[in-house]
């Protein structure tokens, strides 16, 4: 329950800060009406940026893929003379 | 293989800055250019701005809904 609490407290910081902003007419209206879509399209964006700049620096190392068959193919040898049904994939 | 994850990882990067791009110049730089100019071409008009994400969260919201109820209704089945 508290974690709900938490989120609204932050979201209703938000609409108050919004409002206040509309209010002091610092910026032209139909900008800060438009601010909370701006916002959430920007945040989407950013979360896609960082995913795809992490798919793009994501390291592969072969060599451990190497050693991760030989130590899959002892295995399965290992098991299946201890009797167990190892069936492939 | 690594190849293939680097080019999917630019593609997402590149959708995400050119969205960015386009909603940015859209939402806040196309009010302060004269409506006579050529660039208004390119752009929808302001309104769209606003439906196109909107519509996109609720399609969205939509989607995870059924799919939870989907899930919801096809565990209820099994425990049967």
């Amino acid at each position: 329950m508290k974690h709900i609490f938490k989120i609204m407290a932050l979201l209703v910081a938000i609409a108050a800060l919004w409002i206040g902003l509309l209010q002091t007419s610092m910026i032209p209206q139909s900008y800060a009406l438009l601010l909370p879509i701006y916002s959430v399209v920007t945040l989407g964006c950013y979360g896609l940026l960082m995913v795809g700049v992490g798919l793009m620096q994501f390291p592969t190392c072969p060599q451990e893929a190497l050693l991760l068959q030989q130590d899959i193919v002892e295995a399965k040898e290992f098991l299946q003379r201890k009797g167990v049904d190892v069936g492939s994939g | 293989m690594e190849l293939a994850d680097r080019a999917v990882g630019f593609l997402l990067s590149f959708i995400s800055i050119s969205i960015f791009t386009y909603y940015t110049f859209w939402v806040i730089i196309l009010p302060f250019v004269d409506s006579d100019h050529f660039i208004h071409k390119y752009f929808l008009p302001q309104d769209y701005a606003i439906l196109i994400p909107v519509f996109a969260g609720v399609t969205l919201l939509c989607f995870l809904c059924t799919f939870v109820g989907f899930v919801m209704l096809k565990s209820k089945q099994k425990a049967k």
